[in-house]
């Protein structure tokens, strides 16, 4: 961004007071220390902000015509495959890619491994918008999206998979909201809330992996209600909440790779000496991480799949693309980590990170549609519900974007803390 | 920004832990517990060896149930060869019950087959329904609530026979549209569903579903070689209320023989089970790597404080 | 209007399922005995009653055929015989004197629960007649479509929404044939 030149010495903000010792209001601090026209400048300078315009400008018009004619009105929507892309991509895919708040929140609260401390808030923003974004799809893909609390407070059905996971989405999305408000008070100098937040740290963490445990395995139950419509290399009895969970680690560790080095070279001037001298250390100790997850997860699959004697359906057309799947979304980017970590070669854990983001939506996407119902027919979306798909995304981004340019994220907020 | 956490923080996490704990397990005990059917509800039993096709039980069903005017007449039999994505008609937000043709090479005739709610004994729909829109009455209906259902369309998801359908062209009124058993009209008086009364050819029987499967077992035994010896829905997803007679293999009239034998609940159960114990054992398990990992660190800090007391002192 | 007046006519006229009486003397009913032609009519709501000619059918085919073990002749259906075969002619032979018309009636459901009945599985009136008509009628190239033996009355024509507009497949009947 090269507004920030020079001669303003003062932008970007990292503290509450100006050059001359006044203080930044919260309205100079939303627009990053701009005036409105140098704002103004540097957002259409950007073609990413002319490709936003453009998704939304079709994208809202389509959400429109969802609330106000129904889901058959931009859907295919199908009795036979009553989930599309809202709830493949929004909720299975982006919860798992989510992961990344409680893993690095368990490393560096209670391993104590301050070394990955630099990057524990991104973790966290990361998973706080990841969830936030899944519920908005959820509220666009739901029947009745005003009776969301319906399951929490009106109509309780405790049996169900999908009550804990609302539950349990509810929850750790308030859990990760508070672990995200230190950032937000150190931001606009309320010090007593982020001290109050100080004391639970502990207790949300633990908190956080209790509730991502379940939650992110009960997607995978999910689809055990349904054993004999998904194919059954996609769906293990067993195994199923398992291999969602185990996933899910290297999903997020992989997102928060992705999105770091998105930050380090497109948002230089957001990203403090700390964030960008440590990155490389770290960006090789979340790649270690995961290439662990995906060998424990690459041996439950097999597991599974021998627990279950489908070595048979290996053979089949379904079975070359379930290897495919794994050979390209697991196995590739595992052998790139490894290979990455050891001849410190960070293009390639870089790349492999995006292979495995690709790879997990890849994965979710197999079983909530392509192989669901593989014995009748594969749905193909909706162009609309894709447009809309990709503009709640486009829209996940700008707000991931917002809060990376003004909360202290990935800078360390000099002001008093 | 330093984040050791002080012994007095730590107990306070820790029962702040314990406490979600505490009330999420009360939650979650629930969801262990399994739904028994009422054995002494209704049930039908389909013949589809008397079946011809007629569709009186689809007009039937769609006058009972106030259903919107279909396309075709009831009297139109082309409906026998629609194929949507290369399946036979299936239930729609028009229809609760669908009656398909098949061609099978062993007889000179066709074979019809009549599908609906099979008014599970442990539905699927029911079991996975987070805010307990479905009931099953003791007579043996399965029946839906649209007044608390969110739309989520789990059950569509988790009903191994395709049954419940959703209002997808509705924006502001949609539900979950499915045969009830005619229970609001008909079955909670004692009185048969709709489609049976209209069934010339009785070959929906109503009856008690004990009653039912002794007079299946009885068909089956009186006239060799009529039927193949199975029951459908006797055992299939831990038994059905509405259960079909055929006089070839049930997979060649469109049945998926492959459904579990036992209630579709069963297969999540692996999960469930598994939620108690990361509600008990995870929290403290945490606690104590926590503790392992930043021992040094609190050795030190004590180590620090005690010298401080001590210059004080 | 023809056909309401005709269904109120037959209504009056015949008990369901036709119940004539039935000579005492004759240990063995003779086809003489039997009516000409029996109204069934016990259901016209949706279609009008059908004027069974009972005299045509006795020409084609055996009283048994139809009439079970009730007739008193030689029982065939090896069902029937494992304890008919001596029974001889019963009191009753007209269809709607066995075979219920309110099949499923709380009431006689109840009847079906007690221990000691065989007959657990007899179908009612409406299932009889079709299952024996359409059964035979399939075999021997009777006319087995719903209208070939009872037009449709105007509630019929309601119920099967016969005013949609869509041309019906042509030569196709009900069971396919
Ligand atoms: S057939 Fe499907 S909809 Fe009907 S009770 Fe069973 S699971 Fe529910
Ligand atoms: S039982 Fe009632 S609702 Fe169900 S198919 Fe029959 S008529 Fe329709
Ligand atoms: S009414 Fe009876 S004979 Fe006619 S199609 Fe339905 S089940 Fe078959």
């Amino acid at each position: 961004m090269r507004i920030f030149s020079k001669e303003r010495p003062e932008i970007p903000i990292v503290n509450h007071l100006k050059e001359d010792g006044t203080e930044w209001t919260i309205k100079e601090k939303l627009w990053l220390g701009l005036s409105l026209p140098e704002y103004k400048k540097q957002f259409f300078r950007n073609p990413v902000n002319w490709l936003m315009i453009g998704i939304f400008a079709i994208g809202v018009p389509l959400i429109m015509q969802r609330y106000l004619f129904g889901l058959g009105a931009v859907t295919h929507a199908s009795n036979d495959y009553p989930w599309g892309l809202f709830l493949g991509f929004g909720l299975f895919a982006m919860v798992p890619l989510s992961a990344s708040g409680f893993m690095l929140g368990t490393t560096v609260e209670l391993f104590g491994r301050k070394d990955f401390h630099p990057i524990e808030r991104l973790a966290l923003l990361n998973g706080l918008l990841g969830y936030f974004f899944a519920v908005l799809f959820l509220e666009v893909d739901l029947g009745m999206p005003w009776r969301l609390p319906y399951p929490m407070f009106v109509s309780l059905g405790p049996a169900a998979v999908l009550f804990l996971v609302a539950w349990h989405v509810a929850t750790y999305l308030t859990v990760q909201i508070a672990e995200v408000l230190p950032a937000f008070f150190e931001w606009i100098g309320w010090l007593k809330g982020k001290r109050i937040i100080r004391k639970m740290v502990l207790g949300l963490t633990i908190a956080g992996i209790i509730l991502s445990t379940l939650h992110q395995g009960a997607l995978g139950a999910l689809f055990t209600y349904a054993p004999s419509k998904v194919h059954p290399l996609w769906l293990s009895v067993n195994f199923q909440w398992i291999h969602f969970f185990c996933s899910s680690i290297f999903a997020g560790l992989s997102m928060v790779i992705v999105s770091s080095t998105l930050i380090r070279n497109f948002m230089a001037w957001r990203c403090d000496d700390e964030f960008k001298d440590n990155l490389d250390k770290i960006t090789m100790g979340l790649a270690t991480g995961a290439s662990y997850a995906m060998i424990t997860y690459l041996i439950i699959k097999i597991v599974a799949v021998a627990h279950d004697q489908e070595w048979s359906y290996l053979l089949t057309g379904w079975g070359s693309y379930y290897m495919l799947e794994l050979g390209v979304a697991v196995v590739l980017p595992m052998l790139m980590f490894a290979f990455g970590v050891r001849n410190q070669r960070l293009g390639l854990i870089r790349f492999a990170a995006f292979i495995t983001v690709v790879g997990i939506v890849w994965n979710r996407l197999n079983t909530a549609l392509v192989c669901y119902n593989w014995q009748l027919y594969q749905e193909i979306p909706h162009w609309k519900e894709v447009w809309i798909t990709v503009t709640l995304y486009s829209l996940y981004f700008l707000t991931y974007r917002f809060i990376v340019y003004r909360l202290p994220i990935v800078y360390e907020w000099k002001g008093e803390k | 920004m330093k984040k050791t956490v002080s012994r007095r923080n730590f107990l306070k996490g820790g029962l702040a832990g314990t406490a979600a704990v505490a009330v999420l397990k009360n939650k979650e005990s629930q969801a262990a517990h399994d739904f028994e059917g009422y054995p002494e509800g209704m049930g039908v039993l389909v013949d589809l060896t008397r079946c011809v096709g007629c569709r009186s039980c689809e007009a039937a069903c769609n006058k009972e149930q106030g259903l919107p005017e279909p396309a075709k007449p009831f009297t139109d039999y082309s409906v026998f060869d629609e194929i949507h994505h290369g399946q036979k008609r299936r239930t729609d937000e028009t229809a609760y019950t669908v009656v398909n043709q098949y061609d099978v090479p062993e007889l000179d005739h066709p074979l019809f087959r009549k599908i609906q709610c099979n008014h599970c004994q442990e539905p699927a729909c029911l079991t996975s329904c987070f805010v307990n829109a479905y009931t099953k009455t003791p007579e043996g209906a399965v029946i839906y609530n649209s007044k608390v259902c969110v739309g989520c369309r789990t059950c569509m998801i988790a009903c191994p026979f395709y049954i419940p359908t959703f209002k997808y062209s509705s924006a502001f009124n949609p539900r979950i549209m499915k045969c009830i058993f005619c229970y609001d009209t008909r079955l909670k008086d004692g009185k048969p569903p709709a489609c049976v009364e209209a069934c010339p050819q009785e070959a929906l029987t109503f009856g008690k579903r004990t009653d039912l499967i002794d007079m299946g077992r009885q068909r089956i035994r009186n006239t060799p070689g009529k039927y193949v010896d199975h029951i459908y829905g006797e055992k299939e997803v831990g038994g059905t209320a509405w259960m079909y007679l055929s006089s070839v293999s049930f997979d060649k009239v469109g049945f998926d023989t492959h459904v579990p034998k036992e209630p579709i609940l069963n297969s999540v159960k692996d999960f469930l089970a598994m939620v108690p114990m990361v509600l008990t054992i995870w929290p403290g398990l945490f606690v104590g790597f926590h503790l392992l990992a930043t021992r040094k660190e609190n050795i030190k800090k004590q180590e620090q404080e005690n010298d401080e007391k001590e210059e004080q002192a | 209007m023809q056909t309401r007046k005709k269904i109120l006519r037959t209504a009056l006229a015949l008990a369901i399922g036709g119940v004539l009486t039935t000579p005492a003397q004759v240990w063995t009913m003779d086809a003489d005995d039997a009516p000409e032609s029996v109204t069934i009519d016990s259901l016209a709501t949706l279609y009008v009653p059908v004027e069974f000619d009972h005299a045509l059918h006795v020409e084609i085919t055996s009283c048994e055929q139809c009439h079970h073990h009730t007739t008193g002749g030689e029982v065939t259906d090896k069902n029937c015989a494992r304890c008919h075969t001596t029974s001889g002619e019963a009191d009753v032979v007209s269809c709607g004197e066995c075979h219920e018309s309110d099949r499923f009636h709380e009431k006689y459901l109840k009847t079906l629960e007690a221990p000691e009945l065989y007959h657990i599985d007899k179908p009612g009136l409406k299932g009889a007649y079709h299952l024996n008509c359409v059964g035979c009628h399939q075999e021997t190239g009777g006319p087995t479509g719903c209208q070939d033996c009872h037009t449709m009355t105007e509630a019929g024509e309601k119920l099967f929404d016969t005013h949609i507009k869509h041309s019906p497949a042509k030569g196709h009947s009900a069971t396919g044939h």
